[in-house]
């Protein structure tokens, strides 16, 4: 026995340099903690923080790397001809004049809606605070789609806030790191919004597409009124999107006799890769509805207000907008 | 080995990761080449006792936080790669400068393939044959690189 040790220990290469474990043991105890921290990373909430911290680290780093794109731009900005800021300047006071006429219209409408709504009983209106931000860079993973804008957890960001520009919807912050916050775009394919045609008030869920900037609407049977063209709506009974902000409009409409689903394709109306500056808007907080307008019927007209309020503060009487919400209690009872 | 030869690798590294950084958006986004695997490469190639399998995998890691995807997968991509360039690198110091452009575009190939493996664990869609454009661009790189005369520790090259 002794014998046999003393030949393996003979058998071993010399070595020539003293460079530690081999690459292959190397190569299995990397890949093994990479593994390990894929799992965690995907499956448990621990590295968020982690993620946070070292975020705020290289965050100076992409100051720096932005640098050099804004520094051209600033350039570019003051080099703009004399003309093209005139012309600016009175295309914008055109739209400032117009958008003021609407104001006061508006300040009417909402001074009338008020009035309604104490005559009704009914609840407050939800008003929304927001953020402007700025788009820093857009997302590196060509498998996603997402920007990273200017604005965080010291800013007050909270994760699940719509990104809305000035034409419409453009996606929902889903990670906030301490100086910035990860938007998720409405065209990536983890995304869903609930949307209405905005012409019979039909509602839905968009899912993005991921690969092209486009948005699907699935399992809408064959016979479903939807046309060309037709503007989709955010519906706000999610409690996290305002209700009525512009989405899609509906560019292609594919029907196969094998498929009882039609295929819908629709075009985001949002900027989604032209803007720079985004709002983020908060998510709508209602306090709990008193109980009068719960109790007699002629209230459950006010519909819409009500199911703004998030799904969990809905009080009974009103059924919840989506069918697997209902099924859910059945299942536990 | 030069004593000061660790302060160039951590340096070119953290250019090569500046370079990630910048605000690459739209096709130069789809074809950008992966500036700091193809330092990895070059380091893992000249000085495999400063720079090995740990090293790619650190950077791999901050790649990730930049990227923003699940900690884990660059790490996983660059440690591979760094393992083939490793266990190769005696022989590779005697290829001439063809073969060691050809092995270099295998090791970013190498990278990326695991890279689309394990998004596509995760329920993405490939998003076609463009995919692999910055293995392309990384080795036309790395061939720049040489022409300007970067000692890749290529066998032929001026003789």
């Amino acid at each position: 026995m002794r014998r046999f040790n003393h030949k393996l220990e003979q058998q071993q290469a010399p070595a020539f340099f003293v460079r530690g474990p081999s690459a292959f043991a190397r190569l299995a105890f990397f890949s093994t903690l990479s593994l390990v921290l894929m799992a965690t990373d995907a499956r448990l909430q621990y590295l968020a923080s982690v993620r946070q911290s070292l975020q705020t680290l290289i965050h100076p780093l992409q100051l720096l790397a932005n640098k050099p794109s804004q520094i051209y731009r600033d350039v570019d900005e003051y080099f703009t001809l004399h003309n093209n800021l005139i012309d600016e300047n009175q295309r914008l006071k055109q739209h400032a004049l117009q958008q003021d006429i609407a104001l006061q219209k508006l300040n009417t409408l909402a001074f009338e809606n008020d009035n309604l709504r104490q005559l009704l009983q009914a609840n407050k209106a939800i008003v929304e605070s927001s953020i402007v931000a700025e788009i820093m860079h857009v997302g590196r993973d060509l498998f996603t789609k997402k920007v990273i804008v200017n604005r965080g957890e010291t800013h007050k960001v909270v994760a699940g806030e719509a990104v809305v520009d000035a034409t419409g919807v453009i996606g929902q912050v889903t990670r906030v790191y301490p100086l910035s916050s990860e938007v998720t775009l409405i065209t990536d394919k983890s995304l869903a919004i609930p949307v209405q045609i905005e012409r019979n008030g039909l509602r839905a869920i968009a899912f993005g597409h991921g690969r092209d900037n486009t948005l699907d609407l699935p399992y809408l049977p064959i016979n479903v009124d939807i046309q060309r063209g037709d503007r989709l709506v955010t519906s706000g009974i999610d409690g996290v999107y305002p209700a009525g902000l512009s989405v899609a409009t509906v560019s292609q409409i594919e029907i196969t006799p094998d498929s009882p689903f039609a295929r819908i394709v629709c075009v985001p109306t949002g900027g989604i890769e032209n803007h720079r500056q985004v709002l983020l808007v908060s998510i709508p907080q209602v306090e709990a509805m008193p109980e009068s307008a719960i109790e007699s019927p002629a209230k459950l007209d006010v519909r819409p207000i009500n199911a703004q309020a998030k799904p969990p503060k809905i009080p009974k009487p009103i059924p919840p907008p989506k069918p697997n919400n209902t099924s859910k209690p059945h299942a536990s009872e | 080995m030069h004593p000061s030869k660790l302060k160039f690798i951590v340096l070119s590294l953290f250019c090569a990761y500046i370079f990630l950084l910048l605000p690459w958006s739209g096709f130069a986004l789809k074809i950008r080449p992966d500036f700091v695997l193809l330092v990895i490469i070059f380091w893992l190639i000249r000085a495999p006792n400063l720079c090995n399998v740990g090293i790619a995998w650190l950077v791999g890691l901050f790649v990730d936080l930049a990227t923003g995807g699940t900690f884990g997968q660059y790490a996983l991509a660059y440690t591979i790669t760094a393992f083939f360039a490793v266990s190769y690198q005696k022989r590779l110091v005697l290829f001439n400068g063809t073969q060691q452009l050809f092995y270099v575009f295998l090791l970013l190939l190498i990278s990326q393939v695991v890279l689309l493996m394990l998004k596509t664990f995760s329920g993405a869609h490939f998003m076609g044959w463009v995919y692999f454009a910055p293995s392309f661009m990384g080795v036309l790189l790395w061939f720049i690189a040489v022409l300007c005369g970067l000692n890749t520790g290529g066998r032929s090259r001026g003789k």
